[in-house]
């Protein structure tokens, strides 16, 4: 039982702004993800969160308590380190009981909580051994062990995947989902892997530059994103995107400009007037081939996956990418016509910000229930 | 061609690494031979390498009149007390170094290392006059001081750069598993540090160890050190060669043996940060 919230954080190294005010509510239970570029501050927040790192100003609360000066260790949190961090003079057991040890809990029962830990995560074996005997995928479930043996209010993750190969990393995904779901704990990950972030995550925070772009459901960061930059880092292949002219707009829907034929996309065009240069989004897997669309594009390159097919179009300066069937009979130089659902469309102004969608994706309407 | 290319200079390293042990172990290995030789052996005019043994040179140095126990003890207490003074301010101070975030950090780190750079020529005669002042010349006190003076800056450097390897990750996490500060030291940092502490050691030890120019000036009657007895040895009516040989076997051969029960420690530490 665990709440987080973070009032109006900021965190200077220096003469540099790193956090720039930073608000956050993290309910009960709640698997929140970081996600952001590299450098983005995504450490930083946590490692405050954590207390690792004095706040230069604003609150961070834990049930509802003030605990900006309370130490690292009295804040009952657990943290999984990128490096994993494991104690490597102390053996698989001795680092995951560590924390017990500390508390002056008796021996049988430090052993006790430390085996049913590593019954969870399949450490039993591994118990006697020292970190250095481990392999990366071990190291790693060791760090994760000692987390929980911790018991702690909230877990924190700051990249704990990054280390390993691509097929141990999708197995750690749902070992984790899985885990979030048998403790029952409030968890917050911080990743760069927008992946990770879609697939784990109840609620993902976006940041960029130590500023919070957009905080919602991984659906509704996909459906709605609030601006451009999170347009484009929420999603695979990227979103892509055109400036376009307007030829229309009002409440209903805003009249775009392509070279074969206008199209009307239905998002809330208050302020947009005829003439404003706008930029259109759309995603690669709402782009179809028809010979009727609005879009033209010459292949360049093809990548067959067997289910899909990523076609890469160039039009003049325009780049595109479109996720076709995995039987598409396209091949290279190809001049193909395509097109989209224009509900599916996003509309951009200059300064990135997105236009509301007039109707909320199905999904995300049933997730505010 | 690979190989050819490289056969000659791994000849020419073999060469010059014999060479350099050679030059190392002669003067050692006969020191400590000829300290078992009869005074007439030793002074012969063609070298010996077989010989009956005799102790009579150790035996002399330790017999009561002119025993040499007084000199032992007094290098030992004295190189041992410095020591440990400054591996424990210097570890201390090291960790602080290392992890505290301030501005012109290097600089702080360079001033430091600075001091231990002058030659000791240039601190001896304010270091008397210091002395003089503060009744410090002819003490024990007095000589772990010139020591540390020389040796705190040293173990300062060196453990800052053995906890500038070390991941604060570590302490961190130990932190964060409800640690505090002291305990995140004691029980995951310090048991890393081995290899730091060891060669600290060693290194400070060595140092006080072997002094003679600080001994000569601030020691007296009551604190004179083994290589002050060694040179007291050299007088104007002749040099025993016999007892100046077991002195320097006695002077030597404690540090050499430590230094290879201590081998894997040593050459960690001092390869520092070279492989990972
Ligand atoms: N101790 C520090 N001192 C100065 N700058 C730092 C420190 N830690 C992080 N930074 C800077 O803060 C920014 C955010 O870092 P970080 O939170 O680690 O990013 P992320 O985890 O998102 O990759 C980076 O530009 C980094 O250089
Ligand atoms: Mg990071």
């Amino acid at each position: 039982m665990a709440t987080l919230q973070l009032n109006n954080i900021v965190k200077n190294f220096g003469s540099t702004q790193v956090i720039k005010g930073v608000d956050l509510e993290v309910k009960d239970r709640e698997f929140v993800v970081f996600v952001g570029p590299s450098g983005c501050g995504k450490s930083t927040l946590m490692r405050m969160i954590a207390g690792l790192e004095s706040t230069t100003s604003g609150d961070i609360f834990i049930d509802g308590e003030r605990i900006n000066d309370v130490g690292p260790a009295d804040r009952r949190l657990a943290m999984v380190f990128q490096s994993y961090a494991l104690y490597p003079h102390m053996t698989v057991e001795d680092n995951m009981g560590f924390n017990l040890r500390l508390a002056k809990v008796p021996k049988a029962e430090r052993r006790e909580k430390v085996l049913a830990a590593a019954r969870i995560l399949q450490l039993e074996e591994l118990l006697d051994r020292k970190p250095r005997a481990l392999s990366g995928g071990q190291r790693q479930r060791v760090a994760i062990g000692r987390a929980i043996v911790r018991n702690p209010s909230i877990f924190l993750f700051d990249e704990p995947l990054s280390n390993l190969d691509a097929a141990l990393r999708v197995q750690m995904r749902i070992e984790l989902a899985r885990l979030h779901e048998e403790l029952d704990a409030t968890m917050i990950y911080v990743t760069h892997d927008q992946i990770e972030a879609m697939t784990m995550a109840d609620k993902i925070v976006v940041l960029q530059g130590g500023v919070v772009e957009q905080i919602g459901s991984p659906m509704a960061l996909y459906h709605h994103p609030a601006n451009r930059f999170v347009a484009g880092f929420i999603g695979s292949p990227k979103m892509n995107f055109l400036d376009v002219e307007i030829r229309g707009a009002d409440a209903e829907g805003v009249d775009v400009v392509l070279p074969g034929g206008d199209c009307r996309v239905p998002v809330k065009g208050d302020g947009v007037s005829t003439g404003d240069k706008l930029t259109l989004g759309v995603r690669p897997e709402h782009l179809k081939i028809d010979d009727q669309g609005p879009l033209t594009g010459k292949i360049l390159v093809i990548e067959r996956l067997g289910g899909t097919t990523s076609l890469y179009l160039e039009n003049g300066d325009s780049q595109w990418i479109l996720v076709a069937d995995g039987d598409v009979t396209s091949r290279v130089h190809d001049q193909i016509r395509f097109s989209f659902d224009p509900a599916c469309a996003h509309l951009f102004k200059r300064n990135g910000e997105a236009l509301l969608h007039r109707h909320c994706h199905p999904l995300v309407a049933s997730e505010s229930k | 061609m690979n190989t050819s290319k490289r056969w000659l200079p791994r000849t020419f390293k073999v060469a010059l690494l014999t060479l350099l042990l050679l030059w190392t172990l002669i003067p050692i290995c006969w020191m400590v031979l000829s300290s078992f030789k009869a005074n007439d052996i030793i002074t012969a005019s063609t070298p010996r390498v077989l010989f009956s043994p005799t102790l009579e040179h150790y035996a002399s140095l330790f017999s009561s009149g002119n025993s040499l126990w007084p000199y032992l003890l007094n290098s030992l207490f004295i190189a041992g007390t410095s020591t440990l003074i400054a591996v424990v301010l210097g570890c201390m101070a090291g960790f602080g170094l290392s992890r505290i975030r301030i501005k012109g950090k290097q600089h702080l780190a360079f001033w430091i290392i600075s001091t231990r750079m002058a030659p000791i020529a240039a601190v001896i005669v304010p270091l008397y006059l210091l002395f003089r002042y503060l009744y410090l010349l002819d003490t024990h006190a007095g000589l772990i001081v010139a020591y540390l003076s020389f040796n705190l800056p040293f173990a300062i450097w060196l453990m800052t750069a053995f906890f500038d390897d070390l991941p604060p990750d570590l302490e961190e996490a130990a932190m964060i598993d409800g640690a505090t500060k002291l305990q995140a030291f004691r029980y995951v940092v310090l048991p890393l540090m081995t290899p730091g502490l060891v060669t600290t050691t060693i290194l400070c030890f060595i140092f006080a160890w072997n002094d003679y120019a600080f001994a000569q000036t601030f020691s007296g009657p009551n604190t004179q050190t083994i290589p002050i007895a060694a040179a007291q040895l050299l007088t104007q009516t002749g040099i025993d060669w016999g007892k100046l040989l077991a002195i320097g076997t006695i002077v030597v051969c404690p540090m050499a043996i430590a230094g290879l029960l201590v081998k894997r420690w040593l050459v960690q530490g001092l390869t520092l940060g070279a492989v990972k």
